[in-house]
């Protein structure tokens, strides 16, 4: 038998005759691995996974053209710097004046589909036959469901209501007309964009960067205590999870090295049989350090294939979004188990050999 | 004897003993760092999002449209009805009072302003800044800087009173683009409605406001000749997500679930409370922050519930490994006992109180270090702390002996089934 294969068989039964103990060994580097992948994998995610859920507070940033309308070169300009996640709703403003009440109201051209879509936290109830969304106000105090007669001026027309909205802000006073229809009654043309911007909050504030030096004839205002929230709320997250992860992490890492350690020394016997039977420390070092960092090896493969199972589920339980295995994370996660098993298990061989062999085999 | 072997035990081996403790102990801060963060997140993150500002708009039912564009308001501020200022306080005696974060009122209309180089037209707003307040025997301060944290001041805040002789007339905001625009700077003087103002700040809200004077609410009153009148107020409370229950018609439940709706600090329910102590008053949700604020929190709290469930269970798993691997390594002593006549039950009982012992003393010392991570995590995260419930200290006890008893057991049951005889050779 050569020196090579006697080492794979001394390995080989290590692991298969104390099957229990290679398990528990094996356990506690894959419970390690497995919590590492899943953290770190959320953890590199959750930026983008919980900045969407600010698509919901609507236009994130305002553009008004300071005089003017906003041209069709400007509105394309919007379209390519925000690129297709973002949502853009070009908005005109009148006013008219409600001919059965005399009142002054506030009316906003725009297209009504994407401005519902924009701002989807508005509750909307529908009545059908119209094309109007009315203001939840404009009706308590004027239309009561009715048809409005609106004046501009030279124009005027019978609206009929599409639906009625609460938004909880000065819109619950306006009415909102298809832009077309609006064009052609007041001649106005949108001088303010709604825009919603997609991404993480460092992406937005670029996004707000560009538009600004793209559009130098139009304001271009954050709507900031969303952005500010979105900001804070992102980055405190993230500082959560990165510590509460680094705590459990690092504490179940100590766990399997004491695990490991424990498992090791109580191995003094077989480190004694083969010291008497005439190895020397570099070989009995390499044995025990072989079989923890196969050990180790099996243990956080698995390990990593059951985190980014886990990730994944937790993606689509809590953000209804799938969080992808990150492959980056294979080789630090592999390399760090086996490096941690080394640790554990060679520091108490040092220990050991201070001890004469003797000594172990009589017990003492 | 019993006890003569157990102390024996812990007296002779302890260094298997302290390796084992090691184990569980950090299982076990993990467990209590893990429950405290994740059962205080929620309101930690809750307070984060009140920076989004208020939730609910108090307006007048009797008023009349809002005419505003592009921030010029066009609506006279004699024209419709007001709340009246004094029984705002009444907000903070509702049942969920303790909610009520703080509250903002306002008052505008459009004026003629007077400065240095000429006059011109300009929103006037006013409202509290930081105005000290009491309801009962509490004392609060509530006000812009708290319900509308976005709004940067470059120079001072104005005060809300204050003793403004003649030649130091009362402190306002002028916002940034009106100053821009009218060549305003700080410390100068203006005069709305012949009443002399000196602008102690630059107004920067990103909203309307940056084309306005922002005013003491009673300087503005003052200058409107509205005594005590308030146009709008904006609230900002802290509230439940809202899920179906909380949508449902209150006048429609029977007394029992109308008690339990009541009793939710939902958005609709503290609309509906506000109502009541102000019956003219129309109180409607700031809808995108309102339906949203809830959406997020519950992302928040649902990614650190599965979090911890994760980091539980593996906790758990570490340490019932570790107790395994301590435990299976004494067969020879099984092994021993029983060939001296010892039952199956005897060593078993042995093994469990040791466990038993190892499990209360680890989890102690696990419920203390996690205890005082949870604490840094929350100073260093949220300058606030995450206070440990003792009740956790029962939990965290109890899974310790469960998860050590789990993890023992299993290995105490396989070393039984060896052959006494067998084990003692050393063949097993």
């Amino acid at each position: 038998m050569t020196r090579t294969q006697l080492l794979l068989r001394l390995l080989f039964k290590a692991a298969w005759v104390r099957k229990d103990r290679a398990f528990t060994a094996l356990v506690s580097v894959a419970v390690v691995a497995t919590i590492a992948t899943a953290a770190l994998t959320i953890y590199s995610n959750l930026e983008g996974n919980l900045s969407r859920e600010f698509r919901g507070f609507g236009a994130n940033v305002v553009v008004t053209k300071t005089s003017g309308a906003l041209s069709p070169d400007e509105l394309t300009n919007i379209h390519k710097i925000i690129g297709s996640a973002g949502e853009i709703v070009p908005v005109g403003y009148a006013i008219a004046t409600e001919t059965t009440s005399n009142a002054k109201i506030v009316v906003g051209g725009a297209d009504i589909d994407t401005f519902r879509r924009l701002n989807s936290s508005w509750s909307f109830s529908n009545t059908g036959q119209g094309s109007a969304l009315v203001g939840g106000r404009v009706d308590e105090t004027i239309a009561h469901g009715a048809d409005l007669h609106l004046s501009f001026g030279k124009t005027s027309a019978a609206v009929k209501p599409a639906g009625f909205f609460h938004s909880g802000s000065d819109d619950d006073s306006r009415i909102y007309l298809p832009l077309d229809d609006f064009q052609r009654l007041t001649g106005v043309h949108p001088n303010t964009a709604l825009v919603r911007v997609e991404g993480k909050p460092q992406q937005i504030q670029n996004t707000i960067a560009s538009l600004r030096a793209a559009l130098p004839n139009a304001e271009v205002k954050p709507v900031r205590q969303i952005t500010q929230a979105q900001t804070a709320v992102v980055g405190k997250t993230r500082s959560v999870v990165l510590a509460s992860s680094a705590v459990v992490v690092i504490l179940i890492m100590l766990c399997m090295v004491a695990t490991f350690t424990g498992s090791v020394l109580e191995r003094r016997k077989d480190f004694a049989v083969m010291k008497a039977l005439g190895a020397s420390n570099r070989t009995v070092n390499f044995l025990f350090a072989s079989e923890a960092a196969l050990l180790a090896l099996a243990g956080s493969a698995a390990g990593y294939i059951l985190g980014c199972g886990i990730a994944f589920w937790i993606g689509k339980a809590n953000f209804d979004a799938a969080i992808l295995p990150q492959p980056l994370l294979l080789f630090p996660v592999l390399l760090g188990s086996v490096a941690l098993a080394l640790i554990a298990s060679t520091a108490p061989l040092r220990l050991l050999q201070q001890i004469q062999p003797a000594g172990i085999l009589r017990g003492e | 004897m019993f006890l003569r072997l157990l102390f024996e035990s812990f007296r002779r081996q302890k260094r298997r003993k302290s390796v084992a403790l090691l184990a569980i102990a950090l299982g076990m801060s993990i467990a209590t760092a893990m429950i405290a963060v994740g059962n205080d997140i929620g309101d930690k993150i809750n307070q984060e999002l009140r920076s989004l500002g208020a939730n609910l708009v108090v307006t007048p039912i009797e008023d009349t449209l809002d005419v505003n564009i592009g921030g010029v308001n066009l609506k006279p501020a004699s024209e419709g009805a007001f709340i009246n200022e004094q029984d705002l306080i009444k907000i903070k005696g509702i049942f969920w009072g303790h909610n009520i974060k703080g509250y903002a009122p306002f008052l505008s209309d459009r004026q003629k302003i007077q400065t240095r180089n000429g006059s011109v037209d300009a929103e006037m707003i006013g409202t509290y800044f930081a105005q000290p307040l009491r309801y009962g025997n509490e004392q609060f301060t509530t006000g812009v800087r708290s319900v509308n944290p976005w709004w940067k001041v470059e120079g001072a805040w104005p005060q809300d009173y204050g003793d403004f002789p003649e030649q130091l007339p009362p402190d306002v905001l002028a916002g940034n683009k009106l100053a821009q625009q009218a060549g305003l700077n700080l410390g100068d003087q203006i005069e709305i409605g012949g009443r002399k103002l000196r602008i102690s700040g630059i107004l920067n809200s990103g909203g309307d406001e940056d084309q306005a004077i922002v005013a003491p609410l009673h300087i503005a009153q003052d200058i409107l000749h509205q005594p005590n009148a308030v146009r709008r107020v904006t609230v900002s409370a802290l509230t439940k997500p809202e899920d179906a229950f909380a949508r449902k018609d209150p006048d429609k439940m029977s007394p029992a679930v109308r008690d339990r709706w009541y009793c939710s600090p939902y958005a609709n329910s503290i609309a509906y409370q506000i109502h009541e102590v102000l019956p003219n008053a129309r109180v409607e949700q700031i809808r995108p922050v309102e339906q949203n604020q809830g959406k997020v929190l519950s992302r928040v709290t649902g990614l650190m519930l599965l979090l911890s469930v994760a980091a539980l269970l593996a906790a758990a798993l570490a340490v019932s490994a570790a107790m395994a691997a301590t435990i299976l390594e004494r067969r020879q002593e099984v092994g021993l006992m029983k060939s001296l006549g010892a039952g199956n039950s005897a060593v078993a009982s042995l093994f469990l109180t040791e466990a038993a012992f190892l499990a209360l003393a680890g989890g102690l010392i696990g419920f203390l270090a996690g205890a005082v991570l949870a604490h840094r995590i929350g100073q260093s995260i949220f300058g606030s702390a995450i206070v440990v419930h003792p009740v956790v200290l029962a939990v965290v006890l109890f899974a310790a002996v469960l998860v050590t008893f789990l993890g023992s057991a299993g290995a105490v049951r396989k070393a039984m089934q060896f052959d006494p005889a067998v084990v003692l050779r050393g063949d097993a």
